[in-house]
């Protein structure tokens, strides 16, 4: 190969990768992988696996789900349009350190280990893997409805949840949204 | 490469300038107002309503953590709002440049290049209230068991961020389509072409992202979404009786008179302002928030 040729082709070559590398800096976010704390989420269990064991609204409440991630899902329970707390199950899987504060646990319902977070929020440790927690918005709850709150959950079927076996994480698992508009 | 988490860029808005300006002004028309949220620790305390420095610093590194893992969507989501919120500013940039030189005769052939055009405007909007519908499924997944658990968790996440959605609805709608947009946009939509759709920057960014091949089909599918959103949109903006007119008086109210046409405010406003990423990286904070605060 003539001598001016490999150069063109080098140089061509190391152009090819800088714009390759410029244009796909934007799309950095939108490459797969990069799980929470790189735990795979074959591991962890999917939020949807949390929504039924939520308790049911009372007359003159509401419950609206908000997010819906792996390992976690978050509702809002709202009095009268009013909203009054944030209900959450997730897998502390990702966060085993959030365990740690259930060891000192002097409290126990429905014979988990119970906590107070601080002055607004009360959390379960159901079957040593998920964490159950009512934290309480705009005027609140006291600590006694915030257990009714937890107890209401259906804590005995919780700490029957196992991660189903999926195969490995597709793209389609990633983005979620292609699945609800087609 | 570090990319800043939400949190970081929660700190790094800032505390005044046109765009905040413009969202107090648009904010006076809003029931419950709005606050220019910068600190994270702020934020924080305001979830969990408590301040114990140790438990705020666990929930901070906790959100730290979920918005640097990219499957998380967390920062997909804020790249969606900037790719929009480039696109406006380019958009707006060009069609000022069009409105100066209209009065320039050596320059005229540079207005005539760049029809806005109510189409065009059109797809813009469309292109925003997509990219919103998409940043929300990265935020909060797809929550709730059934179609109408997701639309009730959509119009909650809306009516939370009703300052966000009054500023689309007066900026991007009502000033430059005037009182009839909301009514005129499905018409529109329809007028618009794939021309149209191409000569907007975000479309670019965001055609890999958006369901369906080819512009045909993203066009269909900004129109479902548009149409989606306007049953909402039309309510919302009864309810608060919004009006290009009410626009134009509230941010005068903060941002000073304006003389000119309220189509040529629109285009000021999309050229020096920022409230659609704004807004947005107040949006996905409270919700990671949120999140951190319940896993810790």
């Amino acid at each position: 190969m003539p001598r001016f040729l490999r150069w063109i082709l080098a140089l061509s070559l190391a152009g090819g990768l800088l714009v390759g590398a410029v244009v796909l800096l934007p799309f950095a976010d939108w490459l797969p992988g990069g799980t929470v704390g790189d735990v795979p989420t074959q591991q962890v269990v999917n939020g949807t696996a949390f929504n039924r064991l939520f308790p049911a609204a009372a007359p003159g409440e509401e419950l609206v789900f908000s997010q819906e991630k792996r390992g976690f899902s978050e509702a809002r329970l709202k009095r009268s349009g009013e909203l009054v707390a944030l209900l959450a199950i997730s897998d502390t899987t990702t966060a085993p350190e959030a365990r740690d504060k259930f060891a000192a646990a002097t409290n126990s319902l429905a014979g988990w280990p119970l906590v107070e977070q601080g002055s607004q929020a009360s959390a379960v440790l159901v079957g040593g893997r998920f964490q159950v927690k009512v934290i309480s918005q705009g005027v609140g709850l006291d600590a006694q409805a915030r257990h009714e709150l937890l107890e209401s959950f259906d804590l005995k079927a919780l700490a029957a949840v196992r991660p189903r076996r999926i195969g490995p994480s597709t793209p389609a698992a990633t983005f979620p949204s292609l699945r609800l508009v087609r | 490469m570090a990319r800043p988490t939400v949190l970081e860029r929660l700190e790094r808005l800032p505390r005044r300038g046109l765009t905040v300006l413009a969202l107090q002004g648009i904010s006076t028309l809003v029931p419950g107002g709005w606050t220019n949220i910068r600190s994270a620790e702020a934020l924080i305390k305001e979830v969990i309503g408590d301040d114990d420095p140790a438990l705020i610093a666990r929930i901070r590194s906790r959100a730290d953590l979920l918005s640097r893992a990219r499957a998380e969507g967390y920062g997909r989501a804020l790249s969606l709002y900037d790719a929009v919120n480039r696109s406006q500013h380019a958009a707006g940039r060009v069609r000022l440049l069009a409105t100066v030189s209209a009065g320039l005769p050596l320059l005229k052939r540079l207005a005539d290049l760049t029809p806005p055009g109510d189409t065009l405007q059109a797809v813009d909007l469309s292109l925003k209230v997509a990219a919103e519908l998409l940043a929300f499924t990265q935020v909060n997944g797809l929550p709730g068991d059934s179609f109408g658990a997701f639309g009730a968790a959509l119009a909650d996440y809306a009516g939370e961020a009703r300052v966000r959605m009054a500023a689309l609805i007066c900026f991007d709608a009502l000033l430059p389509l005037g009182d009839q947009a909301l009514q005129r946009l499905d018409g529109l939509l329809g007028a618009a072409g794939h021309k149209d759709l191409q000569r907007l920057p975000a479309y670019r960014q965001m055609a890999g992202l958006m369901p369906g091949r080819g512009d045909q089909a993203h066009l269909s599918f900004l129109r479902r979404g548009v149409n989606q959103w306007l049953g909402w949109a039309g309510g919302f903006s009864s309810e608060l009786a919004l009006t290009a007119q009410s626009a134009v008086q509230a941010v005068e109210s903060t941002l000073g008179p304006w003389q000119g046409r309220l189509d040529q405010f629109a285009v000021f406003l999309d050229a020096f302002t920022d409230t659609y990423a704004h807004t947005g990286v107040q949006a996905v904070a409270r919700r990671l928030v949120e999140r951190a605060a319940a896993e810790v």
